[in-house]
Parts: structure tokens; C-alpha cells; sequence
């Protein structure tokens, strides 16, 4: 698999040697409205290991190479032409202050999935109470598709979740020239002259 | 209505963007929100899920309180040699010349 490099981050494939990193991650205050994980370090080792060819899992990283977050591409159907992008989290807040990682890292992501794979559709679920989330995915195009009632358990309680999703026209549209407005929001003063 | 909204009138918005923010942070992620708060880029407060965040409100501020339906995204934001959200200045600053051309 390949790795997908942008201007401030790139999406490196996923590895084994990854588990202890992430599971730190998926273990920090920021992950809370994600979804249940591996609980040791093997667990999660294992987990990686496994991952079908459906899934293209990203290791976020910035250009020196250092990682920051995660991002997934799953339950890609090549027939009907869809996948689901989840996973998502950046894991060290610090190392991106300044730097667009999370909105490089989706737009790389949908370019696979509609440039590369062909895709029709992308959607996901986000946990109702991360409304910044759901604020940020439908700013950038996803449209809210529906309600899932008591799908998760957050922090032991039943949580409802939003169903959002993005065709590609509307990638094309309104989420690709966002992203890279935002991006480019980001760029020093002396990088935004000529 | 848009000669009603003045540079105080615009500043206002994005403060009451910003206190919203807040609100939807963990204690420990809490920004000072004043006319000098720095927004996104180098000097970063907040992250590009805030940036969103503060962007929608001072959108849906502007277009339901005042009727002003502006865009803050746009190829015309990016081309700008000072980005317009470094901070609530900059982003007033591009407010009210979006606004002035409407006049």
C-alpha cells in the first residue's frame, strides 16, 4: 500500500510496530467519543495484523516524520462502489498546533477513495455529544443521512450516533475547496505572498 | 441591516463564536477569547475542528441575525497575502470588506 503525501502530513500504511503508539492514543482524553478498542498492547498488535484488504488504515504523519493520529478507509465495496472512513483521531494535539494535519489527512483520504478507488460514496458515524466533529464533517460536505438510537457506549452510557455521508460530487464540489481553503489558512503570513 | 453591522458589531459575533467554543471544550482545552485571541495557524489557540466550528456560528450568525449570506472559505480567503484566520482581527478585518462591497 501506498503512502499518500500531502503538503503538511502524509498517510503512511498502518503497521504492527504501530500498536503501542495508537493504543496510547485510543487511551487519551481526545479518543473518549471513539469507539471501543483493543485493551493491551497485544490485543491491539494482533488487531492491526488482522485487518482485511478492505481496509486501507493511515498512520497521520507529519513531514519530519513524525506521527501524530490516525485515519481508516473501511468496508471499501469496489461494486457499489463505497466505503466507510472512521478511526479517525489526532493523537498528539501538541505536535500539530499550528499545522492542518486532521483537514490534509481527510482531503489525502478522500482523494483515494474518490480520485484513486472511484469511488460514489463515503460515510461514517459520529457519536451525537462530539458535536464539533459532526459540525466539521458537514462544514466540509457530509450530509446528515440519519440517527442511529443507543449505538454506542460512551463512557458507559448508551449514546445515540449520526449517520453522515458524502458523494462524490459533493467531494468535488464543496468539501475539496474547503479543505484546501483551510489549509491554506494555516500557512505562515510570508508563505501566503505571491 | 449592513449598515448596521460595524467593526464592533462584527468583533461581537466572533467573540460570541468563541465563547460558544468554549463551551463545547474540555476544561483543559479552554481558550482566551478577547479581540486579540489568535485562531488558526503558527500562533494557533485552536485547531482546525475550532476553526470549523467558530466559522459555522459567525456564518449562521451573520446570515440569520442579519441577513448576510457570506462564504469565509472561498478561493478569495486563500489568495489573501495575510491569512484571515490568524486572529479575531484579521478575520473582523475580513468581514467588514466583504460587507463594504456589498454596501
Amino acid at each position: 500500500m501506498d503512502v499518500l503525501t500531502g503538503e503538511h502530513v502524509a498517510l503512511r500504511p498502518l503497521e504492527p510496530g504501530d500498536a503501542e503508539l495508537t493504543l496510547a492514543w485510543r487511551r487519551g482524553p481526545r479518543a473518549r467519543l471513539l469507539l471501543d478498542g483493543a485493551g493491551t498492547v497485544e490485543e491491539q498488535r494482533a488487531w492491526i495484523a488482522s485487518r482485511p484488504p478492505t481496509e486501507r488504515n493511515f498512520v497521520i504523519e507529519l513531514r519530519d516524520g513524525r506521527p501524530v493520529g490516525m485515519l481508516s478507509l473501511v468496508d471499501i465495496d469496489l461494486v457499489n462502489r463505497r466505503a466507510e472512513s472512521g478511526r479517525f483521531l489526532i493523537g498528539d494535539e501538541e505536535a500539530v498546533r499550528g499545522v492542518p494535519a486532521a483537514v490534509e489527512a481527510m482531503l489525502l483520504l478522500y482523494r483515494l477513495a474518490f480520485d484513486e478507488l472511484g469511488l460514489e460514496r463515503i460515510y461514517g458515524i459520529v457519536a451525537e455529544e462530539n458535536r464539533r466533529m459532526i459540525k466539521w464533517q458537514r462544514y466540509l460536505g457530509m450530509q446528515e443521512e440519519g440517527r442511529l438510537r443507543r449505538h454506542v457506549r460512551i463512557d458507559g452510557r448508551p449514546c445515540d450516533v449520526i449517520c453522515l455521508g458524502l458523494l462524490a460530487e459533493e467531494y468535488r464540489a464543496q468539501a475539496e475547496p474547503r479543505m484546501r481553503a483551510l489549509i491554506a489558512a494555516a500557512k505562515p503570513r510570508k508563505e501566503m505572498v505571491g | 441591516m449592513i449598515a448596521q453591522l460595524d467593526a464592533v458589531a462584527v468583533e461581537a459575533i466572533i467573540i460570541a463564536a468563541l465563547e460558544a467554543l468554549n463551551e463545547e471544550l474540555d476544561d483543559a482545552d479552554k481558550i482566551d477569547v478577547g479581540p486579540d485571541t489568535a485562531l488558526f495557524g503558527v500562533d494557533a489557540e485552536i485547531d482546525s475542528l475550532s476553526l470549523v466550528s467558530v466559522i459555522v456560528d459567525v456564518e449562521t450568525a451573520l446570515s440569520v441575525d442579519h441577513g448576510l449570506e457570506v462564504s469565509l472559505t472561498d478561493d478569495r480567503a486563500m489568495s489573501r497575502e495575510v491569512s484571515p484566520f490568524t486572529d479575531v482581527q484579521a478575520l473582523k478585518g475580513y468581514i467588514l470588506e466583504l460587507l463594504e462591497e456589498r454596501r
